[in-house]
């Protein structure tokens, strides 16, 4: 592994990121710690706008929108990276064994990936959601069923350029079992890079969440989730704090990871960067 | 998805095997689609009939039958591959219309809005992403990352949600929701492109308006593409200026714009190409938030709709249709490959 | 490679064109309104089609009523007595069996051709005989022509309500030449409804210019009406917007009407610029306990419902719900005949709540209150509704949990009865009593709260009695006694009756909230006479 991180963390936008995110990541450990307020009780005045004792206002039900939005943290981030594990386990083994076991396999997992890919995100998690129930957790279900196939080309992308190099070869005329030629060999190179893409991944992951919860596919009242925040904001289009802050909470958390991701990227070499970057565009 | 070289294997052949495994790709979206809307467990006749008819027996047989969900599932999926074959998409239980028709009204819809980001998001994205690698290390590589670090960040919900409320509703600059403005008759359909048709009829006034209603919705979808883009074109073209015959090609004296146009950048468009097909593709299934803020007609809403009234036969048809869109843009790019790439050719 | 150099140029020049027209359209289309009287009305589309026979959608209605009409219509809000429409008079008989409407002289189809009793027959016949979505309403009834301008409609049983049903817009009067040569029977074999999709066949003060049930329905005056109404404008466009996009295009005049807004919504809004007319509709939201023991043993514990009953703070109910909204005191609302005066509500009682569950000893999981998440009406979100009666309940010691889903999918458990707890609404297929015999034991929502006549004797005998009262004083006194007896040991409690906001422009007048059809677009005029 070529990886040094610290270097990374040194550039400008590195740092910003790693600054914001960990703010987010206190927030969320922290929780009631730092809440002015319950973020579920309905004691104030409806609709309030933003003043000293409500600095981002109140919402529809007469909650505190700044202790929703501090409250928020503890929903979304840890199912993004939730749901981002879960990926990469799942779509790292079939990437794997596409990779290595060659044809068939390869070509049924590739044409899987194909068939998830063709298909609409939104209807996908609302007939998700529909049988099972709208829920954080069936969100996060949703979400899986569409972004494992991101990590399977990946990782098979990689496996195949690393199958044939010569030390593999070597330690495969040493009589090397497959299986030992995989351990070994192949899964120690695979394995960092695709925890870097996983870990570009959360910004992402964050987003998607947050869409789905935005069209009801997720959180379940009265649970403060950012994404269900800004919908209730389209019923209440003149209290525009109801939507701003929520959103700007989702925007930063998805930047500072962006921002992260892109200074570790940025400490890649070039190759499998590159590999990482088609992966990017799901 | 390369394109296979194989020695003496023509274009017709390699197409011929692409349309293959693309149909066995399209039956089992359909196949896929029909076993999840199936699986659901709401019934159509519950979303669609009033509660009073829906306790009439009558009236529930008549629409089960009407809509051919009285027959066992196996039959219903082969009645609909049928019909498929026949180009009969169904009628949608939603709209009472055949599914084809809400298609071909919903897609130019849609299509406006995502070729307007596109062509935008190629014509800014690429540009940036050129630039920022030339001066790679200096400011505006940086500056540019971070613009497109934040256009990768941005909700695109809540974006649209708040250029409505501002450019729309405070400062006026934009007209209302929907397509046209409501005094505006639509342009006599050609291509169902309000801007193209009312062109092609020579009605400035409607192409105005229906420019201006696209422009927030556009901007709005431009914003993160033209991130992905950037970033996208600069480690592409990065990648490239590495290559040893573009540091031989240098060595040479050739001038530095010669150098990037005629070496760099083609080599680089292979794929940059893939990525904008698939950015597009992602645009035309992925507009449905910013088109619910925008009460735009498009294909995203009418997935929406269809979806959370478990109208199948619209499920359905938004199944197919992305499906092929995908797979059509997949072939598209793999072709460009070839054309643009003489390393890959298929022959 | 220069080829793509210049397609590239060229397309930088086109783009460049296009955002120079772009900004220029919406400096001109900032100016406001287009050339003719055209009336914008902004609405939440519910509509699926408009052929009268086949629509029971709220959009519906209303596009149905501008195009066509029935015998006998509504005036106004005033849904107490049926008005004359197509029929200058009507005469129930005593026994409430039969209803005989003689025709208005001289009135003509949008093609000039006379309004006859076959017309009437026709499409009475076919809404039966389609098995579409209202021909409940004629359930039973059959009719047959007496002569050329006497029509005469037979109930099966009692039917003191059909005066009360027919100004439904989904019984208009189509023009059965018309509607017959275009495939039009009146059996389920009809196919008229994608013709009357694209033309309308009716005598209303509009026809349809163009319909597209996913965007918009433009309407454009029917010049051969010679009715009582006044249409005032040529045009009448009527789009599917967003209630928060509304709000912005009414304010910047996009639009003349909105239609969908909240009390929220409509609170910022410049009375000097804007009127809104504000009132109680006619939707009654309720909450009801499911009585099946096997679906909740916690819910269908009678002391557990009256711990419930007593718990709601149903005036906090009443903020949430905005300006404008009421509680209603049973389930029949306010403007129809049998409603309970104010003071039979349900009213908040913490000791009583408190008292009724101890003696409930209800225990095991907190009962699912199920409702439909992506639902509003008018402008009101069920899910805000359900949150704040969450925490209404847990002030009172009675937990519950939320179990949100689509509408599409929970009404399947709501009609199949599987709902523990749930939190639904009615709105009247016609404004007569007899409608809200659904709540009878027994009755279509009984049966959704697995509540047998058997379970309680007395509410089923009340319900009886006033479903077989013809007399129009008797009916509303036996209604009000259902309800009462509803209320002290029913499943089901009235919460809020929302509000409707009809938002117009200064220069709009006579846009008046109709329960039936929102709006008479006929009866909606211009100032000034623009």
């Amino acid at each position: 592994m070529r990886i040094r991180i610290p270097q990374a963390w040194r550039t400008p936008l590195g740092v910003t990121g790693a600054a914001v995110a960990l703010v987010w990541v206190l927030i969320a450990v922290l929780g009631p710690a730092l809440w002015p307020y319950d973020p579920l009780v309905q004691d104030f005045p409806r609709l309030e706008a933003p003043g000293v004792a409500h600095w981002f206002g109140t919402d529809e039900l007469g909650r505190d929108v700044f202790t929703r939005v501090l409250a928020g943290a503890r929903v979304t981030m840890p199912l993004a990276i939730l749901l981002v594990g879960l990926s990469v386990v799942i779509g790292g083994v079939l990437g794997l064994a596409a990779g290595f076991f060659g044809r068939w396999v390869g070509e049924t997992v590739m044409r899987l990936t194909d068939l998830v890919m063709a298909f609409p995100t939104v209807i996908l998690a609302m007939v998700v959601a529909a049988s099972l129930g709208a829920s954080l957790l069936n969100a996060v279900l949703a979400a899986l069923v569409v972004s494992w196939p991101a990590y399977a080309r990946v990782t098979r992308g990689l496996v195949v350029g690393i199958r044939e190099a010569d030390y593999v070869l070597a330690d495969r005329l040493l009589g090397f079992s497959p299986l030992r030629s995989l351990g070994t060999d192949i899964v120690p190179m695979v394995i960092g890079p695709v925890l870097i893409l996983a870990s570009l991944d959360i910004g992402t992951a964050t987003l998607l969440l947050a869409g789905l919860s935005f069209l009801g596919l997720g959180a379940k009242p009265p649970t403060a989730e950012w994404g269900s925040m800004v919908a209730t904001a389209i019923q209440n289009f003149d209290s525009w704090w109801l939507g701003v802050f929520p959103g700007l909470a989702i925007l930063t958390v998805v930047m500072a990871f962006n921002f992260l991701g892109d200074a570790l990227r940025d400490a890649l070499d070039p190759r499998t960067a590159g590999e990482l970057g088609k992966a990017e565009t799901r | 998805m390369r394109p296979v070289v194989r020695r003496g294997s023509p274009l017709a052949r390699y197409l011929l095997r692409r349309l293959g495994v693309s149909a066995l790709l399209i039956i089992g979206v359909t196949l896929v689609t029909f076993l999840l809307t199936n699986l659901v467990p709401g019934d159509p006749v519950a979303a669609n009939l009033g509660q009073r008819a829906a306790e009439n027996p009558a009236t529930v047989a008549a629409y089960r039958a009407h809509y051919g969900l009285d027959r066992p599932l196996p039959v219903q999926y082969a009645t609909y591959l049928g019909n498929l074959v026949r180009g009969d998409l169904g009628e949608s239980q939603q709209t009472h219309r055949p599914v084809l028709t809400d298609l071909q009204s919903a897609v130019p819809a849609t299509l406006e809005i995502a070729i307007g980001a596109i062509v935008l998001s190629v014509l800014i994205g690429v540009g940036f992403g050129v630039v920022a690698a030339v001066r790679r290390g200096q400011l505006a590589d940086s500056a540019l990352r971070v613009v497109s670090l934040v256009g990768i960040s941005v909700p695109t919900f809540w974006l649209a949600l708040v250029a409505f409320y501002v450019f729309s509703f405070q400062l006026d600059l934009a007209p209302g929701s929907g397509r046209l403005a409501p005094a505006t008759t639509a342009p006599p359909h050609v291509t169902g492109l309000y801007t193209l048709d009312s062109l092609l009829a020579g009605e400035w006034e409607t192409f105005g308006d229906a420019l201006a209603h696209l422009m927030l919705p556009t901007l709005v979808l431009t914003l993160y593409t033209v991130g992905l883009l950037t970033r996208f074109t600069r480690s592409a073209v990065l990648e490239v200026l590495e290559q040893d015959y573009v540091r031989s090609a240098r060595a040479k004296g050739l001038p530095g714009r010669t150098v990037l146009f005629r070496y760099v950048l083609r080599a680089a468009m292979v794929p940059i190409l893939t990525v904008v097909g698939l950015a597009f593709g992602a645009l035309l299934s992925g507009t449905v938030l910013v088109e619910e803020i925008f009460a735009w007609p498009g294909l995203g809403s009418y997935a929406y709709q269809a979806a959370s009234h478990l109208d199948l036969p619209a499920v359905m048809g938004v199944g197919l249709l992305v499906g092929i869109i995908y797979l059509v843009i997949n072939l598209v790019v793999d072709l460009l490959y070839g054309a643009i790439d003489p390393r890959v050719r298929v022959r | 490679m220069f080829g793509a150099r210049r397609s590239v140029a060229l397309i930088a020049a086109v783009a460049a064109v296009v955002l120079a027209v772009a900004a220029c359209g919406s400096g001109g289309s900032g100016g406001g309104s287009g050339s003719g009287p055209t009336l914008v009305i902004d609405s939440t589309f519910d509509l699926k089609t408009v052929d009268p026979g086949r629509e029971y959608e709220l959009t519906g209605q209303m596009l149905t009523h501008g195009m066509y009409e029935t015998l006998l219509t509504f005036t106004g809000d005033d849904l107490a007595t049926p008005a004359p429409g197509l029929a200058s008079s009507y005469e129930l008989s005593p026994d409430a069996k039969t209803l005989t409407l003689t025709l208005a002289p001289g009135r003509v189809f949008s093609d000039g051709s006379p309004v006859t009793a076959d017309d009437v027959v026709f499409s009475l016949q076919r809404v039966i005989g389609m098995k579409g979505n209202p021909s409940f309403l004629l359930d039973g009834v059959t009719v047959a022509k007496k002569d050329e301008t006497t029509v005469v409609l037979t109930s099966a049983g009692p039917n003191a309500a059909l005066p009360f049903i027919l100004p439904n817009p989904a019984l208009s009067v189509v023009n059965s030449k018309v509607v017959t040569a275009n495939g039009g029977t009146t059996d389920d074999q009809d196919g008229a409804e994608k013709f009357l999709n694209t033309t309308s066949a009716g005598s209303g003060p509009y026809t349809l210019e163009s319909l597209d049930v996913a965007s918009q329905a433009v309407l454009r005056r029917n010049p051969a009406y010679n009715g009582p109404a006044k249409p005032a404008y040529e045009n009448i466009v009527i789009r599917n917007v967003q209630a928060a996009t509304q709000v912005l295009n009414v304010q910047k005049g996009d639009s003349q009407v909105a239609l969908d807004l909240s009390g929220d919504q409509v609170e910022g809004l410049d009375e000097g610029e804007l009127t809104v007319t504000s009132g109680a509709s006619a939707y009654t939201i309720f909450l009801f306990l499911n009585q099946g023991a096997d679906v909740s043993a916690t819910t269908s514990n009678p002391q557990y419902v009256s711990a419930v009953r007593k718990a709601i703070d149903y005036a906090g109910l009443l903020q949430v719900a905005g300006a404008g909204s009421v509680q209603p005191a049973g389930m029949i609302p306010t403007m129809i005949a049998g409603s309970l005066p104010a003071e039979d509500a349900p009213q908040q009682d913490l000791a009583g709540a408190t008292a009724a569950l101890a003696a409930s000893g209800v225990g095991g999981p907190p009962p699912k209150l199920a409702y439909p998440s992506d639902f509003t009406l008018l402008g009101l979100s069920f899910q805000t509704l359900a949150e704040r009666l969450q925490a209404q309940l847990a002030a009172a010691g009675i937990t519950v949990e939320l179990a949100p889903a689509p509408v599409a999918t929970e009404l399947d458990n709501y009609r199949g009865g599987k709902e523990q707890i749930g939190l639904w609404y009615w709105g009247p297929d016609f404004p007569d009593p007899s409608n809200y015999l659904a709540f009878a034991p027994d009755g279509l929502i009984g049966k959704r709260a697995n509540w047998p006549a058997s379970a309680a004797p007395d509410i089923d005998a009340a319900a009886k009695a006033a479903a077989a009262a013809v007399d129009p004083a008797e009916r509303a006194r036996l209604y009000q006694e259902f309800q009462r007896s509803l209320n002290a040991g029913g499943p089901f409690i009235p919460l809020v009756q929302p509000a409707t906001n009809v938002v117009t422009a200064k220069s709009v007048t006579g846009a008046a909230y109709n329960p039936i059809w929102t709006l008479d677009l006929g009866a909606v005029g211009a100032a000034g006479g623009a």
